[in-house]
């Protein structure tokens, strides 16, 4: 079937050329192909996106013995999360946390600190050189792999072609047997307000500001803009979290979580407006400024910053990828739209990440890497969706999988909880770092846990035991009955454990 | 609930003793000379059983069957299970069809006909439909029998299984079920009597609860379907966007202006190329056909040529650019241009496409590299249409690009011209 779909290699090439204002070259055409393009271009398999899903799936690829290529556009691999997402988040928040730590919290542990001073250059230098040993990492198991990176964008010629404008200027194309779609998300813009990422920015611009601002609000609540205006606070800002719901978090975390984890930054000097919307954002004067407005009708407000960081959600990016020619459809969300097992309305393309269905986030794309290669090479995958772990990587962390109350309580199920504070855990107590609790939720009857919310030192490290437990179907009582070694804040986890299905020792 | 389906049956012998039950209160097995069909009614697929659903049947009226045969699938609240057959029959005809609902066990569903019957001459035989006591009872009995120990054992109090048999538990117990076995001086029977509802068939704390009777027996399956839901990306309701015509791309790109082609050319000379050449025959013995050059030349060229005119950097280079990523910025990039080579004069060549005769490209050279290494005495002449002195070395390109090709074909000629030697080092 697929290859009746096949035009013509020639022809293609020639029409791709007749209607692109990109440059290409050379001789005639015809013998450039015959050449050099011809014998070698037909792989197995062609990635777009060179992000989390992609590198992952070429890589498995790779391991399976297909013929891989990936086309990234942006000059790196590793996709948002490496070059602009998790990674440089996670720098900064790690050094902006240890900065704040020395100011503030050094006295009564008995260390006298001198001059503590912010070199900002040098901390976005220690987060780019973690950033490009990391996508260089990613570059060298290409090469072990036998994966061909082709640095371009990519967009379909037809079914089976993709064309790439490459970054160097000329003009390539491949021909795959499966097309693997993962070109991801960008950050979704605010209406009226444009991102200029130097005083309008997304959390891209957020990653490398040159200077602290002195007054930064961050519209949205989710986790982006938490992580991002905890690390602005925390280097000297004066940060307001503007919130549309009445929650923030984004709808995954626990209610009482949410509440607990506010509770905590409001604490260490974030200004919280909930249940508020932006109405309009002007930023023509010395400082940003904009019209908010109480989601239930409250008094409007002016509010001004330095910086506005516009954190409201990700949205697919597909942008010059094609779809339209041959057909692909998006949903009204604008994600590619998909079967179970991955593949678009043509059954060899198929599409994974955040430019699709699901939770926007690294390890859920990975996970569906392998699991489309596996569908490619072995006709059958898996990903477990009702396990996927989420965490927030403020101080203290927030860590949840599996199901939450509201949840719970919106569907009529019953549920039985356990709680253990860090305040009753030994290993917390000792660091000083005492604040938040572990919460489990399981069935009253049979004891199987439904779901894990953690708020706490370590708490996204700790996860992955009841990610482990909610994947084995265990109960609270087997996380109960299993050792845990003393004093470690995991101990809070087993706690919690006993407390849901029986009683806590410490507690 | 499917898979979990397709992978249990009905053992044959439950099957086989509630067929021939059947069988015997109404004379199925003998009634082979009697030319009456034998009604078929819902079995009870485990002592708890009074009703069930009909999920689909597995054979059409009029089908023969033989003994092991699967006849029908068979749901429950709490299990679906495929029923087989207990010997061979033909299925006469079906009273209730797929996706019957709450049949109470007893009731007829079908009715069978022995193997070599004419089923046009049978007529069909009066329900007899039983009272629910006499349901109870009948289903009973046989459960009692083959199940003796542990229901009985507990008091009555627990659940024999109703679902499918536990596959051996060979991995450790979870140290809950353990504790429970343990304290309840479960025995291996008992364990193989539950029914698991962990993912892949691993036995849980609750299915232990159901099986002692502690918990209803219909709450494991009850969280296990909600798990099992949850465990996939919700498809449901895709709302489709209006689609982005194709069209409209074509437009798109036409606003920007249409590419022009142009020729861009330079004279070469070869001269001393080959003087180069020469001279390593002499001194090495090796001869390095003018491919070598040329091709050397191009790789050489082809480094770091002014970007073309209208080059616009992408969203993602911007944005390394805020981020200090790239801070030299595209200044240049390779070329992946191949000159087309002829000699001088030539009548006219600018604007028009080449004649394949006179023009030969580097491929073709390449080409002809093989022929060439047959060590003759005397070299081969050059290739038709180019000279040992003059030649134009030509690129057809997009307009946007003159000037990258033009400071290709110069470097090419500095490189032939001036310094061919650094080519073959
Ligand atoms: C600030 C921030 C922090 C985050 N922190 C976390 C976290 O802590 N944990 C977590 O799990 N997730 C986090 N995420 C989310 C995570 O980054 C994404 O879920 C993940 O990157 C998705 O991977 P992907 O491969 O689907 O898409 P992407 O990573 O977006 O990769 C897609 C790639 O495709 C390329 N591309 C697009 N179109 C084309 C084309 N036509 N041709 C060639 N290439 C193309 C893009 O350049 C891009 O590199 C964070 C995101 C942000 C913005």
């Amino acid at each position: 079937m697929l290859a009746s779909r096949l035009i013509p290699r020639t022809a293609v090439r020639s029409v791709c050329r007749s209607q692109s204002s990109l440059p290409t070259v050379v001789s005639p055409l015809s013998r450039w192909r015959r050449g050099y393009a011809s014998q070698a271009d037909e792989k197995d398999l062609v990635i777009i996106g060179g992000g989390v899903a992609g590198y992952v799936a070429a890589i498995k690829a790779g391991q399976e013995g297909l013929k891989v290529a990936c086309i990234e556009k942006r000059g790196s691999l590793g996709g948002t999360c490496l070059n602009v997402g998790c990674i440089p988040s996670k720098s900064l928040l790690n050094n902006s946390h240890l900065y704040h730590q020395i100011l503030h919290d050094t006295k009564n542990r008995g260390i006298e600190v001198g001059d503590v001073k912010l070199n900002l250059q040098a901390m976005m230098k220690a987060k780019e050189t973690s950033v490009t040993g990391l996508t260089k990492g990613i570059e060298f198991l290409f090469k072990k792999n036998g994966v061909e990176y082709i640095k371009g964008t990519g967009s379909f010629a037809s079914e089976n072609e993709v064309k790439v404008q490459l970054n160097d200027g000329g003009e390539t194309s491949v021909v795959g047997k499966n097309i693997l779609i993962a070109t991801g998300s960008e950050a979704t813009p605010f209406p009226g307000l444009e991102i200029d990422e130097k005083r309008v920015i997304t959390s891209t611009g957020a990653l490398s500001l040159d200077k602290v601002p002195e007054k930064m609000i961050v519209i949205g609540g989710g986790i982006i803009g938490l992580e991002m205006g905890s690390v602005w606070s925390r280097l000297g800002a004066k940060v307001t979290v503007v919130e549309f719901l009445d929650q923030i978090g984004g709808p995954g975390m626990d209610a009482e979580i949410a509440k607990q984890a506010q509770k905590l930054l409001k604490k260490q000097g974030i200004e919280f407006k909930l249940g508020t919307k932006v109405v309009t954002g002007d930023k023509s004067g010395e400082t940003v400024k904009l019209e908010v407005d109480s989601a239930k009708g409250g008094k409007p407000e002016t509010l001004d910053a330095d910086v506005v960081l516009v954190a409201i959600g990700r949205r697919p990016y597909t942008t010059g990828l094609g779809l339209e020619n041959i057909g692909l459809e998006i949903d009204e969300r604008g994600r590619v739209v998909i079967d179970s097992e991955y593949r678009t309305k043509a059954s060899h393309i198929r599409c994974i990440g955040d430019v699709t269905f699901g939770p926007m986030l690294a390890h859920k794309a990975e996970e569906e890497a392998v699991a489309a290669v596996e569908y490619i090479k072995k006709g059958y995958g898996h990903v477990n969706y009702g396990v996927i772990p989420s965490v927030m990587y403020t101080h203290p962390e927030v860590a949840w999988v599996g199901q939450n109350e509201q949840e719970l309580k919106k569907d009529k199920i019953p549920y039985k909880i356990g709680t253990f504070p860090f305040s009753a855990n030994s290993r917390a107590k000792t660091n000083l770092d005492t604040e938040g609790l572990v919460k489990m939720i399981a069935d009253p009857e049979t004891d199987r846990l439904l779901g894990c919310h953690i708020i706490g030192p370590n708490a996204g490290e700790m996860i992955a035991e009841a990610t482990l437990a909610l994947e084995y179907g265990a109960s609270t009582e087997d996380i109960a009955r299993t050792c845990h070694a003393h004093p470690t804040l995991a101990e809070a986890f087993k706690e919690a454990a006993m407390a849901t299905y029986s009683k806590a020792i410490h507690y | 609930m499917a898979s979990f389906a397709t992978a249990t049956r009905l053992t044959t012998r439950l099957v086989s003793r509630r067929v021939t039950q059947d069988a015997a209160t109404r004379g199925f097995q003998t009634s082979a000379a009697s030319l009456a069909a034998q009604n078929f009614t819902m079995p009870a697929l485990s002592p708890t059983m009074t009703e069930g659903n009909i999920a689909s049947w597995k054979i059409k009226e009029g089908d023969s069957f033989s003994a092991g045969d699967v006849l029908l699938e068979i749901e429950t609240d709490k299990a679906s299970m495929d029923v087989e057959a207990a010997e061979d029959g033909i299925l006469m005809k079906i009273m209730q069809g797929d996706g019957s609902k709450n049949i109470q066990v007893g009731s007829r569903i079908g009715v069978f006909a022995e193997p070599d019957d004419d089923i046009s001459k049978l007529e069909i035989p009066a329900d007899e439909k039983p009272s629910p006591k006499e349901a109870k009872k009948e289903t009973q009995a046989p459960q009692e029998s083959q199940q003796p120990a542990p229901a009985k054992a507990a008091g009555g109090q627990r659940q024999p299984k109703s679902g499918p048999k536990a596959p051996p538990q060979k991995y450790p117990l979870y140290p809950s079920v353990e504790h429970l076995v343990k304290e309840h001086k479960l025995d291996e029977s008992a364990i193989s009597d539950m029914t698991p509802t962990g993912p892949g068939g691993r036995l849980l704390k609750g299915d232990v609860l159901a099986y002692l009777g502690t918990v209803s027996p219909n709450r494991p399956e009850e969280i296990k379907a909600r798990f099992v839901h949850n465990s996939h990306l919700d498809l449901s309701n895709i709302k489709i966007a209006a689609p982005k015509e194709a069209p409209k791309k074509a437009t798109k790109t036409t606003e920007v202006p249409i590419p022009e082609d142009s020729v861009v050319t330079l004279p070469v000379s070869l001269a001393a190329v080959i003087e180069v050449q020469e001279r390593i025959e002499k001194k090495l013995g090796t001869f390095l056909p003018l491919s070598t050059f040329i091709a050397r030349a191009t790789e050489l060229a082809n480094d770091e040529l002014p970007l073309p005119s209208n080059y616009r950097p992408t969203a993602d280079e911007l944005f390394n650019q805020v981020l200090g990523l790239d801070k030299v910025g595209p200044k240049g990039s390779r070329g992946r241009y191949l000159p087309q080579i002829s000699a001088l004069p030539k009548p006219s060549f600018t604007g028009v496409a080449p004649k394949p005769k006179a023009k030969v490209d580097i491929i073709d050279f390449l080409a002809s590299q093989t022929k060439k290494t047959t060590s003759k005495p005397k070299r081969p002449s050059l290739q038709p249409g180019i000279s040992t002195t003059d030649n134009v070395f030509s690129l057809t390109v997009p307009k946007a690009e003159e000037k990258r090709a033009q400071v290709f074909l110069q470097k090419v000629k500095a490189v032939l011209e001036a310094e061919p030697g650094r080519l073959v080092l």
